[in-house]
């Protein structure tokens, strides 16, 4: 019989995870099958462990539900009761509504928190998908965009139905929720890709996996120093500009990378699934690191990505032209590879989050990240030949946090840029050693960001 | 001694209510020009009325006053509270007082009313309950001028309820659930069971199928404030020295993520109407605005999703639902003499305004050309949030007025949601609970 071999699942399911209680919702959720269903497998399983009399002890708790008359006026009631409390629950009562099976655990629970926390995780993790098995369907109920449907009231179930029967309520409720967390895929394709780690979603998981897979590679290759949760969230903010922007990238990316990553794939995504299971936590707690990152990068991560992918990329160029502005016109700080980078013609958006999240990353403050490279206001000290004075100047220059390979071409474009300037420099020098001055508190007030600040080579 | 009869009442209400469009308790030279040609209009009208019906009540204004003459009055109350938390004296250096503790109630015997019109206040004695009223009602008073300058009050009244509204109601049964003080981001996890509880069964996954197509009958659910709990509110980082703060967070934060799960789990299948409260992140002063969608972003992306206002109004189903998230009512509960939280309710409905106390002790926008606290048509259903406990009743008004008055209590602490059926309209509350760690045969009580 079916229900009897769903309950052969639900002991495997119970053994396999050693589980200390299950729920109807657990239930529902795990086997993917609608709520009264799973109740009435929990307890039919009950029936069959109580007629067996094994070894187990199982204690289960009810739901009751029903009128009292309280004060004058009907009550409606609904409680999670014990078992040993059933009866006497059922008896306060004045009429009842009804009474099913909440859960079965393995030993006597004293307080009923751990069945909040059980479904609390089971529904948090399912969140995109919570309506799917539910009795009550709602017409209008439909993430946005998808156009609106006239208002119209819930419809109710007719009449009693078998608990294993589908009726056409459920038929509705599985289609119209399905057609709703497909659309939502769009939208935060990410969440419900990571979080559904479950049945339904495993062909699209592997393809999203897929395509993070040349993602994470590609985002690997540029910023070797991150840590792993920049790599999830860049490894998702890759996906997302290849997603948007670069269609054509992709499928070059893909081609490149397809043929080595077949074969890395294989060994990748063993290591990607490893590293999603701790990235699943950090996922979660990566989508809430998101959440509490700095706001530039919010702006990147908004619903409507495809749009504003483009004006992004153009606004973090235009941020980052500024600062250059900023910092005088003569010494211009020489193309360093990041902004030759970013003002490549193909949109090469990966570099530009990077860039982004360099001078971002001055302010952040995040806790002691690895940089490669970072912009360091430095006085320069160099004999000026023509007046025969030592001239000391705030400077703009990259330095890498190991040592500094590029501190020495910086002199060479501030000096040869002088010898013009002469005659007229002192009052804008001047200005611009106001401007640094100017930004220089700023700059250090942000930049004392860890302690290795003080074991810098100076 | 004339007393006001019923017809004179009447008109005096009709007047209190002209009257009213001069708002609480605002200077009343701010008062714009077409309030007070009404007011004068309607006072032409009266002595012709009052005439008409053979006593000879007089509508006088306060500065034509005549000492021994009996009048009717129309003005604004003031309560001056000795009591009453005072912002100018607690930073008065002269007394070098303490800062007052919060009271639960602020009156005292020694408290008196004066009624205030368009130029001058006089203070009321008689026939009147100082300690019920508040400051900030419109009212009627008839009596005459003593010769100390004080008004001796024979009778009062009201503005009434106001003018009902036609009834477009369903035929058949459909409920709106009202709840509100949730209390998310509490230390205590009692209330989470319960509140997932209530979820659940308005989803439609707890119970068996009868409750379940009950449940299907659930045509709204409004959350009437103070879905975040007081312990959110914290502000000692304010006064902590910045590195040490720099990486806390505040405690809403993650209230306001467990609201955005709880909200989208309600959104799949009911349209949810979230009122701001007391202690949510908007802003202090009535009327609050809607909570922003931003910090609801798995639940906002659902057309189901509805933030509205504070105090809100709405149609639903031809049923018009008016009410607050409590902290009117809590307010002329802290400076009055009346307890009961459905008595102040009635009250209010039938002095005609939502919330007299405000702007003068609670906070609230300086609205100087209307005031839109001033109930102009009668609702249907009239309800206020965070109650201590559950209350409802029927008012029937005498021109045909029907309204459900309803204090929804505070969820964190009782459990309990309202459901409100307009077919009929009629209340039940619904009591969700789970097992502690003590027996709970002590809490449920039977009644036959």
């Amino acid at each position: 019989m079916e229900l009897r071999g769903q309950g052969f699942l639900i002991q495997v399911v119970c053994w396999v995870f050693s589980l200390f209680q299950v729920t109807y919702k657990w239930l529902s959720y795990t086997l993917g099958v609608h709520v009264n269903q799973a109740k009435q497998m929990l307890y039919d399983y009950v029936e069959r462990k109580r007629k067996e009399n094994s070894g187990a002890q199982l204690h289960v708790t009810y739901l009751v539900a029903g009128n009292l008359l309280q004060n004058g006026h009907v009550c409606h009631k609904v409680a999670v009761v014990r078992e040993d409390k059933l009866e006497a629950v059922k008896s306060k009562l004045a009429t009842l509504a009804s009474v099913h099976v909440y859960s079965i655990q393995k030993a006597l629970l004293k307080d009923s928190s751990p069945l909040y926390n059980t479904d609390y995780d089971i529904v948090k993790s399912n969140l995109q998908h919570c309506s799917k098995q539910m009795q009550i369907c709602c017409a209008p109920a439909g993430p946005r965009p998808p156009p609106e449907a006239p208002r119209a009231p819930p419809q109710s179930t007719q009449g009693p139905r078998e608990p294993g029967a589908t009726g056409t309520a459920n038929g509705h409720g599985p289609a119209a929720a399905r057609a709703p967390p497909q659309q939502h895929r769009g939208i935060a394709g990410m969440f419900a890709a990571r979080a559904a780690a479950k049945g339904q979603d495993t062909p699209r998981e592997s393809k999203a996996e897929a395509r993070e897979a040349p993602g994470v590679s590609a985002a690997s290759s540029k910023p070797p120093t991150k840590n792993s949760i920049m790599n999830n969230f860049f490894g998702k903010a890759a996906l997302n500009k290849l997603k948007a922007n670069s269609v054509p990238e992709q499928p070059k990316e893909e081609k490149e990378v397809v043929k080595p990553s077949v074969a890395v794939a294989e060994p990748e995504s063993s290591p990607n699934s490893v590293a999603e299971k701790p990235g699943k936590k950090a996922e979660s707690a990566g989508i809430q690191q998101e959440d509490k990152k700095s706001k530039t990068k919010r702006a990147d991560r908004s619903d409507d990505e495809e749009e504003r992918d483009p004006e992004n990329v153009k606004k973090k160029r235009k941020r980052i032209k500024q600062l250059q502005s900023d910092s005088s016109d003569d010494e211009d700080v020489p193309p360093s590879p990041t902004p030759e980078e970013e003002r490549a013609p193909s949109p090469a958006p990966a570099p530009a989050p990077k860039a982004e999240l360099e001078p971002a990353s001055a302010e952040v403050s995040a806790a002691g990240r690895k940089r490669k490279r970072k912009r360091v206001l430095k006085s320069k000290m160099f004999i000026d030949e023509e007046e025969g004075c030592m001239v000391t100047e705030k400077v703009y220059e990259s330095e890498s946090c190991t040592d500094s390979e590029d501190e020495f071409c910086k002199p060479k474009a501030p000096a040869p840029h002088k010898q013009p300037l002469l005659p007229t420099k002192r009052e804008p020098k001047e200005e611009r050693k106001n401007l640094k001055k100017g930004a220089a508190p700023a700059n250090r007030a942000n930049k004392q960001v860890s302690i290795m600040g003080f074991f810098q080579k100076k | 001694m004339t007393q006001l009869l019923p017809q004179h009442r009447g008109n005096a209400c009709r007047l209190a209510s002209c009257g009213m469009l001069l708002g609480p308790i605002w200077p009343t030279h701010v008062c714009s020009a077409p309030c007070l040609e009404e007011k004068q209009e309607a006072s032409q009208h009266s002595p012709a009325l009052l005439a008409g019906l053979g006593n000879d009540i007089v509508l006088r204004k306060l500065s034509e006053l005549q000492a021994g003459e009996r009048c009717c009055v129309v003005g604004t109350l003031f309560k001056s509270m000795q009591l009453q938390p005072s912002i100018l004296q607690e930073i008065s250096e002269e007394h070098n007082l303490v800062p007052q503790p919060p009271l639960p109630k602020y009156i005292q015997p020694s408290d008196e009313l004066m009624l205030e019109d368009e130029l001058q206040r006089i203070k009321l004695e008689g026939a009147i309950d100082v300690q019920r009223l508040v400051t900030g009602t419109i009212m009627a008073v008839y009596g005459c001028e003593q010769d100390d300058g004080r008004f001796l009050v024979e009778d009062h009244c009201f503005a009434g309820l106001p003018p009902a509204l036609p009834w477009n109601g369903p035929s058949s049964d459909r409920f709106v659930l009202l709840a509100s003080g949730l209390g998310l981001g509490s230390v205590s996890g009692e209330a989470l069971l319960s509140t997932q509880l209530l979820v659940d069964v308005v989803t439609g996954q707890l119970g068996a199928e009868g409750e379940q197509s009950c449940a299907a009958h659930i045509t709204r659910v409004i959350l009437a404030g103070n879905l975040l709990s007081q312990n959110t509110q914290s502000r000692d980082t304010i006064n902590k020295a910045k590195y040490l703060t720099k990486k806390m967070q505040a405690a809403s934060v993650e209230a306001v993520k467990m609201l955005d799960e709880i909200l989208l789990q309600l959104c799949t299948s009911v349209p949810v109407d979230v009122m701001p409260g007391e202690f949510d992140p908007t802003n202090y002063t009535l009327p609050q605005q809607p909570l922003h969608r931003c910090m609801l972003p798995l639940a906002s992306a659902y057309a189901t999703l509805r933030l509205v206002t504070n105090p809100y109004q709405a149609s639903l189903d031809g049923v018009r639902f008016l009410g607050t998230s409590g902290q009117n009512i809590s307010d002329i509960f802290k400076y009055s003499s009346m307890d009961d939280y459905l008595e102040i309710l009635e009250w209010t409905l039938l002095a005609g305004h939502i919330s007299p106390t405000a702007p003068d002790t609670l906070g609230c926008y300086p609205f100087y050309k209307s005031d839109p606290f001033i109930l102009t048509e009668c609702p249907h259903v009239y309800f206020c949030g965070n109650a201590p406990h559950f209350q409802s009743k029927l008012l029937q008004g005498k021109e045909g007025q029907r309204v459900l008055l309803v204090t929804v209590p505070d969820f964190s602490a009782t459990q309990t949601a309202c459901l409100v059926n307009l077919r009929d309209l009629t209340c039940q509350p619904i009591t969700f609970s789970g097992f502690g760690a003590d027996s709970e045969d002590g809490d449920m009580e039977v009644g036959h």
